[in-house]
């Protein structure tokens, strides 16, 4: 009996034990994750110096008081997956404004929920946020499913979400407009850069998520406009053997083809270090990779084999390479609001900052009470909004899908950074979805503006 | 351990109910009664979709807990079990418009093949080597999941369709569309396998098992056909998986291959084990811990890797300290708390109360 | 069926993952035999101590050894903590209760690494160690050094670990104590002492398994805490018992393995292979007997 209770007793000490360790260092982990880009970090800190933040509302200094404005936000936190960077960022960009007037004096206080990839969870938490939380608007929503369990409640309630977009859903409806361009249409860009090099082979490989059908489509339509043949291949994620992924790729491509990957960092880095360390990397003409290898962790694990060999499709502007003001607010509201951003500067956090951009911008514009009709038609109404962050101006429009994003960056690995390969370029509408969604949207849809 | 030998016993005599147990099954009515009538009107829509999960996965652990602590199998596949479940249900919804309970029928029968197909050749095994090849088998299944997915609407014996832009839910039955609605028919079907399970082990099959679980050889003795007994408690618990799976399939609308892991039925006899394998009351205990408190958790924004560490730490316990798990656990120290306040109380005549 | 040259680079490849497969498999027989635990833990303790000497080596400037050395001592500490808390409390239950216990160990393992370690704002970590950076070249692909050592750790630990539990006098008290702890500690054998001995050595296999796998597979607490289910299946061919059996079923579930890749109509459930081979090579294993795993047996 008392070998039992002191085992009880052990087991719930160590339990304490990793409740202290994890309290104690996950403060230090973050910390660390934002000094793992020092490079970016020591440039660009220079710059946020002297950027005020209080340029993010419309009255600096004074602190809004008013009622808050609850908006909500629904994101994928799991074990190997998590997006919460995404909301978190959004909300330092309301904090950024509630310190500086808040939306004609009102606060904005947005609910984030985070979910496991689990149907019943994120249909919960979207009823949650509506009829518990009472928001008024969804903006910051990230996740792998989200816009295919919850469009149709979106829908039915008339939320016009301002999302970050991944399952086809979210593209493909009229209740949700993404900041991004998602796997499909950031595949289709990578696809298209390596196609304008005149490969002659493609081979298209992605993570066996929900969606692999619908996100191949495009880069098969490309390749089939410009008479290419193009493999298209998936692999169950996490990968354990990613050195027959690697040799399979190179294999189906041949010397003169592309290798364009569509999977989440940690495991496009598995797959082209596995290329490296086999020797594989010069064996095609070049490999790409769809928006999510956009970060300088990617750059700096990567090394300078891949310097102008790996070209990766960047949906944001390149946060390293560009010195506008919005870049310069977005890296300054980070340093001082965003302390729950773990992974510093990058595309997670850019879209936050855009999404959270986008909702202040159509609140602003609010005469009356701040309800879901108000909100939701101010967010629908948005047009021609220069984000700062975007090739192109945003709009979420009144159409029966949203692709305001449609433009995109080309961005290669440079000494441990991503630098630009070849500025904006529209993604083609030889994809179905692209001219489907030109065409509602009419010029709204094309005209690049970045560089 | 004296109640299983109890029950070995074969003939048993119609006794009139003891007062325990009469206040016991009282309390159970009232519980269910309470949980039906009550609880969606008390709860939010986002705790009422939570409970039809926890309604869902008590199944499941009711299914898990028959073969662990009736019959002593440990199965590390339960999750994969309720896949195939989910996937057939899946498949005779979208592709034919039966009635819902058939539905659900169908489906639990084809799992109990699929369970009797790996029953028969993996009941040669025993022990930890029939734990692990119920794993390799989980593993395996996840793995051709992932190839064909789940039945979105399309065509063909698979009826998966890659290339969708709108993925049509899954349909609940015309009397259970709304959440509350299927909440509560999600508890009918739930009672209605917990019934099951309950008339199996007062009968024949419970006591044949309780003697395997007991010892093998002395069953073997007892003339008691082994093989036979593992098999049918196999088939059970496929069976009842298997429409725990359908009635899944119209819980959540949308089903992703993804969300049935292998390491899902790691975590799944886990809290099985921390609920209590012996009673029935374990079983929604289980799927309280597996369901309800993550969403517990997800909304005061805790993580979840905290559970994954209190799971840890509940099999540890539970494997070292208290065997019987939380169902039994939690009564018994109640009783003991409320025995030493009622002695404390005694002990200060008329003094002040604490 | 494609051409013989297309298969050429995927044996080797396979040798490669069959090595990566031998290093879990033949660890996890090794410290069955010697503390009669199927230590389930065994990827997460190797992945915990590759994300220490991850954070140690990029985040501190650490240098190499320092990290490694850390990694290992983490493993060992983990390890030797575990055996000596629930070791005895569970010493006298049946070999399965034992497995599910180190699953409990697993699940905490798990849920502290990715809070630690998370893997938000898109952050990828990855370890190399030195021996990444030379090789040759075989059938047109390069193998790394590292390749080879993982290959031949496994070979070593095959013939060392079978030499050491036969022919010396600790290996023979940590097989005894495996089988049955109370008979040993009446036989007069040192029972604390041999234990440490053997979960400590335990936790050291699996903190070098971990860096060379974390170099190898990938440094993600998923991936290598869970890798030990495929290297089950090594493990269950040799019906727990035979290490050599372990080695050589891994090396043939790797190869298969990566020879399915280029079959066209196979290459989608290739990751199948090693439950495939562990369900039928232990059905076969068992036609005529019933497979029972008692402590007589272990």
């Amino acid at each position: 009996m008392r070998r039992n209770n002191a085992a009880r007793r052990t087991i719930l000490l160590a339990a304490a034990l990793a409740l202290a360790a994890a309290g104690c260092s996950s403060s230090s982990s973050s910390s660390g994750a934002t000094g793992s880009t020092p490079a970016a970090g020591s440039s660009s800190s220079a710059g946020a110096a002297t950027v005020d933040t209080s340029s993010c509302g419309s009255k600096p200094g004074v602190k809004a008081t008013g009622t808050p404005i609850p908006l909500g936000a629904i994101a994928t936190n799991q074990p190997g997956t998590s997006f919460t960077d995404i909301p978190n960022m959004a909300k330092a960009y309301f904090d950024c404004v509630n310190a500086n007037g808040g939306v004609n004096g009102h606060p904005i206080k947005l609910y984030i929920a985070t979910e496991q990839t689990n149907p019943a969870q994120i249909a919960a938490d979207a009823k949650q946020l509506v009829q518990t939380d009472k928001v008024v608007g969804i903006v910051g929503n990230t996740s792998i499913i989200e816009c295919s369990i919850n469009s149709s409640y979106w829908q039915k309630l008339g939320f016009y979400v301002i999302d970050s977009g991944i399952a086809p859903e979210c593209y493909s409806t009229p209740n949700s407009a993404a900041v991004n361009m998602g796997p499909r249409y950031s595949s289709d860009g990578a696809v298209q850069y390596a196609l304008a090099q005149h490969v002659s082979k493609v081979v298209f490989d992605q993570a066996n998520v929900p969606g692999t059908g619908y996100i191949a489509a495009g880069p098969n339509a490309l390749a089939k406009a410009a008479n290419v043949p193009i493999v298209d291949l998936t692999e169950n994620v996490p990968i354990t053997d990613a050195n027959s992924v690697a040799i399979k790729e190179v294999n189906d491509a041949g010397p003169n083809g592309a290798v364009i990957l569509n999977f989440t960092p940690p495991q496009a880095l598995v797959i082209l270090q596995a290329a490296q360390k086999l020797g594989l990397e010069d064996r095609v003409k070049l490999w790409g990779c769809s928006t999510p290898c956009n970060t300088d962790f990617l750059a700096q694990s990567l090394g300078p084999k891949w310097n102008g060999k790996l070209f990766v499709n960047a949906e944001l502007a390149p946060p390293d390479d560009t010195n506008t003001t919005s870049m310069n607010l977005y890296k300054a509201i980070l340093k001082q609001y965003g302390s729950s951003v773990q992974g510093g500067i990058g595309s997670f956090s850019q879209m936050g900052f855009t999404e959270a951009e986008i909702a202040v911008h159509a609140l602003q514009s609010i005469t009356g009470p701040y309800t879901v009709q108000s909100v939701n038609a101010a967010f629908k109404a948005v047009k021609d909004f220069d984000t700062g962050q975007l090739c192109q101006l945003w709009t979420y429009g009144d159409y029966p899908l949203h692709i305001p994003n449609n433009s995109d960056w080309t961005v290669t690995p440079k000494d441990g950074k991503m630098t630009t390969a070849q500025g904006c370029t529209l993604i083609s509408k030889v994809d179905p979805q692209i001219a489907q969604y030109r065409n509602a949207a009419g010029t709204a849809a094309n005209a690049p503006t970045g560089s | 351990m004296r109640a299983t030998l109890e029950r070995a016993s074969p003939a048993r005599i119609a006794r009139r109910p003891t007062r325990p147990q009469l206040i016991k099954v009282g309390i159970t009515t009232v519980l269910l009664l309470f949980a039906f009538f009550a609880l969606p009107e008390l709860l939010s829509l986002y705790y009422v979709d939570t409970m039809t999960q926890v309604a869902v996965y008590s199944i499941v652990t009711l299914a898990l807990g028959l073969l662990v602590g009736r019959v002593g199998l440990y199965s590390l596949g339960q999750a994969a079990v309720l896949a195939i479940g989910a996937w057939a249900a899946a498949r005779l919804l979208f592709a034919t418009t039966q009635p819902y309970p058939l539905v659900l029928l169908e489906a639990g029968l084809i799992t109990m093949l699929a369970g009797l197909l790996i029953g028969l050749p993996a009941l040669r095994l025993r022990g930890l080597y029939l734990a692990l090849i119920t794993l390799m088998l989980a593993g395996s299944i996840t793995v051709v999941l992932a190839t064909v997915n789940f039945p979105n609407g399309g065509h063909g014996f698979l009826g998966y369709n890659g290339g969708l832009l709108h993925i049509p839910p899954i349909r609940r039955p015309s009397i259970a569309a709304s959440d509350p609605a299927y909440f509560r028919y999600s508890m009918v079907v739930a009672v209605l396998m917990f019934a099951l399970v309950l008339a199996h082990i007062k009968t024949r099959p419970g006591r044949a098992w309780a003697a395997i679980r007991q010892s093998e050889p002395a069953a073997l003795a007892a003339g008691i056909n082994i093989w036979f007994y593992k098999l049918w408690a196999f088939a059970l618990a496929s069976f009842i998986t298997g429409v725990a799976g359908g009635v899944l399939a119209g819980a959540i609308h949308y089903l992703y291959s993804i969300n049935f892991p292998t390491q899902d039925s790691i975590t799944l006899l886990a809290v099985t084990l921390m609920g209590g394998v012996f009673s029935l009351w374990g079983a929604v205990v289980a799927a309280l811990l597996y369901q309800f408190l993550p969403a517990l958790l997800n909304n005061w924004g805790v993580s979840a890797d905290w559970l994954i560490i209190l799971f840890g730490v509940g099999v540890l316990q539970v494997l070292t300290t208290a065997p019987a798990g939380l169902a039994d656990q939690v009564p018994r120290d109640l009783a003991r708390l409320g025995r030493f306040l009622g002695r404390r109380l005694r002990r200060r005549p008329g003094g002040d109360a604490e | 069926m494609p051409p013989w040259v297309d298969f050429e680079p995927f044996i080797v490849s396979g040798l490669a993952l069959g090595g990566v497969y031998a290093l879990s498999g033949v660890g996890l027989v090794v410290l069955y035999r010697a503390t009669g635990v199927l230590y389930l833990a065994f990827g997460a303790v190797g992945a915990l101590g590759a994300l220490i000497a991850w954070s140690l080596i990029t985040r501190a400037g650490a240098p190499g050894w320092a990290g490694w050395l850390a990694c290992v001592a983490v493993a060992g500490a983990v390890t030797l903590a575990y055996g000596l808390l629930f070791g005895p409390a569970l010493a006298r239950r049946d070999p399965l209760i034992k497995a599910v216990a180190t699953i409990g160990l697993t699940l905490i393992l798990y849920g502290v690494m990715d809070l630690l370690w998370t893997t938000s704002g898109g952050q990828a970590r990855s370890l190399t160690l030195p021996t990444d950076n030379g090789g040759f070249t075989v059938a047109q692909i390069q193998v790394t050094w590292t390749q080879v050592i993982a290959l031949a750790a496994g070979v070593v630990l095959t013939v060392g670990t079978g030499a050491f539990l036969r022919l010396t006098k600790l290996g023979t008290a940590m097989r005894a104590m495996a089988n049955d702890r109370d008979i040993t500690a009446t036989l007069g054998v040192p029972v604390r002492k041999v234990e440490a001995a053997a979960w400590l050595g335990c936790g050291i296999l699996g903190g070098i398994a971990g860096l060379l796998l974390a170099d190898l597979v990938a440094l993600d607490a998923t991936t290598l805490t869970f890798l030990v289910i495929s290297s089950l299946a090594a493990v269950l061919i040799a019906r727990l018992r035979s290490i050599t059996v372990t080695f050589v079923a891994a090396i043939v579930i790797g190869l298969l393995h990566d020879l399915l890749t280029p079959i066209a109509s196979l290459t989608s459930y290739r990751d199948m292979t090693p439950f495939v081979i562990a369900a039928i090579g232990l059905l076969v294993l068992s036609r005529h007997q019933v497979m029972t795993q008692s402590r007589e047996e272990a």
